[in-house]
């Protein structure tokens, strides 16, 4: 089998020599991170031994995957440490690592060398149920293993003007998700009302509740619509608790500071993310163009800034595609420059209360990037170790965020210790 | 390196009047010790611990244990005295799932409104019998020169 893959990773140190140049760095973070990067394969074995009744299988997502297909697999992996890898099924061709079944038990695998025990995420109690208007609700919230996804409607603007996010795949995989399985394109707040109501029933499964979608340009001033539709869903969805307040993220677009206090004042809402998704200005103009073209990379910065003033530091943060900085051909050639850039910026933001979290940049088949490839594991430990070393410096948390709240961000699992 | 504890020390590890500490160690080596009223043994053979402070000093130092493979102590002194310590490994951290699930529901029935952040699995790597008499017998036999000589004074 190995004969047969593309030496794409291969050419590459091997894991254990990256790690090995990282002491102070958890083999299980780095572990997570390789296999966000390069994918996971299920064996046949593994498949045959995933039971729907019990485990969590693929549910709608905002964001399409590597092999470009919606099949019913599991949904994701557990490692022992209790953290999260979000990881998409991937072809054999692209050298992923792979899941089997061995003796009772999951098992990562790279190259046939058995790696780490994995657990599949459990299947919540509300996946079985449907909406009064006979939706399956989990096409309306989407189950993390501690957290809930509130993806309130897949359409993107920036799309529509040509404008998307280059490395971004939402309108492909929403028509597919649309097509192929019949989730709405915008979500109901009474059906998200009640499908949170059923969700939040069981003990001890949910942390918190994240809430985003494309951007919205429409209103009077930029995103005015965007908001209203947040602040309907989030009313609705308030009403199920008992606190005016309540654990729970939105990823939005930078929103000015009328709509950022309506937000805060109007909902429950308790922390507030806008994705600048790389950072730096030259390669948000061009792989950003939607978000450049109508508020810009320092208009989008100011925000985010601004939005420390209502929702309070450690209650701020953006989101970036680690890697992106190395998109060709208009991305960086080296590493170390890439790394350089990014962490001085997000350095400025962190000073100013704002946090920067990434997730691992996966070339998608449906997006602009289709085909590059992702920098090396060595990059993404680093850009790991240099995010959560600016929280420490400026004493910022990510509790919204972490590993249990979240699970996608190799940074903020660091800051578990 | 991992192993069965016997029949005598499950029951002191069970035992609710049991005095139960776990020892833990940060990044910088700093140690931290606690009582531990809810470890026990699981049904896996190996020792588990409920989490119920998620930030707290121990829930860190455990973690770091996964990541580095830094060993933890429990001590255990039952009511009739006698003191076993256990040294082991963190092997895993249940968030969720069965396991975690039926201690979240048994803890909040127990204590009331009370969160659980999660169920440590330690797994035994070596029981060391800590009462006076047993350790002294032990240290004694290993190293007979180790006395003070008005002991074995003659007058
Ligand atoms: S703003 Fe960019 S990343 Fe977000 S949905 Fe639109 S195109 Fe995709």
């Amino acid at each position: 089998m190995v004969a047969l893959l593309k030496p794409r990773y291969r050419e590459e140190s091997s894991f254990e020599d990256t790690l090995a140049a990282h002491p102070d760095f958890p083999r299980l973070v780095a572990l997570k991170i390789d296999v966000q990067r390069r994918g996971v394969f299920y064996t046949p074995r593994a498949e045959a031994a995933v039971d729907p009744a019990i485990h969590q299988l693929r549910s709608p997502y905002i964001f399409g995957s590597r092999d470009g297909v919606i099949k019913p697999l599991p949904e994701s992996l557990l490692l022992r440490d209790g953290s999260t890898i979000l990881v998409d099924p991937t072809p054999l061709e692209q050298a992923p690592y792979t899941v089997d079944y061995r003796d009772g038990r999951f098992v990562l695998l790279d190259e046939g060398r058995e790696l780490e025990e994995v657990d599949l995420w459990p299947k919540p109690a509300y996946y079985d149920k449907q909406t009064s208007t006979g939706l399956p609700m989990s096409h309306i919230i989407s189950a993390r293993p501690q957290r809930l996804n509130v993806f309130q409607s897949s359409f993107c603007y920036f799309w529509a003007e040509n404008e998307g996010c280059r490395f971004c795949d939402i309108v492909t995989h929403t028509k597919q998700q649309r097509d192929e399985l019949g989730v709405p394109n915008r979500l109901r707040p009474q059906d998200v009302k009640e499908t949170l109501a059923e969700a939040i029933k069981e003990p001890g499964r949910f942390t918190n509740l994240c809430l985003t979608a494309g951007s919205v340009i429409k209103g009077k001033e930029i995103f005015d619509l965007e908001v209203d539709f947040y602040i309907e869903l989030l009313q609705a969805i308030g009403e199920n608790f008992t606190t005016k307040k309540f654990p729970s993220q939105l990823i939005g677009s930078a929103f000015n500071e009328r709509q950022l206090r309506r937000l805060y004042e109007e909902t429950g809402l308790s922390s507030y993310t806008s994705d600048l998704e790389v950072l730096n200005e030259e390669l948000f103009n061009w792989i950003c163009p939607g978000k450049a073209k109508h508020i810009g990379y320092k208009g989008w910065r100011d925000r985010l800034i601004g939005a420390v003033d209502i929702f309070g530091r450690g209650n701020v943060g953006t989101g970036i595609v680690g890697g992106v900085e190395m998109a060709q051909p208009l991305g960086f050639k080296s590493e170390k420059d890439a790394l350089e850039s990014t962490l001085s910026e997000a350095e400025y933001l962190a000073e100013r209360g704002v946090t920067t979290v990434y997730i691992a940049w996966v070339p998608r088949p449906g997006s602009a990037f289709a085909g590059q490839k992702a920098p090396s594991l060595d990059y993404f430990i680093r850009l790991a170790r240099g995010l959560q070393d600016l929280r420490i410096k400026y004493g910022l948390s990510v509790d919204f965020d972490d590993y249990r709240r979240c699970g996608n961000h190799p940074d903020t699992d660091l800051a578990r210790i | 390196m991992s192993i069965e504890l016997s029949q005598d020390v499950i029951e002191l590890l069970n035992d609710r009047d049991t005095i139960k500490v776990l020892a833990s160690v940060d990044g910088n080596g700093v140690p931290h010790a606690v009582f531990k009223q809810s470890l026990h043994l699981g049904e896996d053979g190996r020792i588990h611990s409920l989490e119920l402070i998620e930030s707290s000093t121990t829930g860190r130092n455990l973690v770091g244990s996964i990541w580095f493979e830094r060993k933890v102590t429990i001590l255990l002194r039952g009511t009739d005295k006698r003191s076993v310590q256990i040294k082991g490994r963190v092997l895993k951290y249940h968030i969720t799932g069965p396991l975690y699930l039926h201690h979240y529901n048994a803890v909040r029935e127990r204590l009331g409104d009370v969160d659980l952040a999660g169920v440590w699995v330690i797994e035994p790597e070596q029981v060391i019998e800590q009462s006076f008499k047993d350790r002294r017998a032990t240290e004694d036999a290993a190293h007979p020169s180790f006395i003070h000589l008005d002991r074995i004074a003659a007058h």
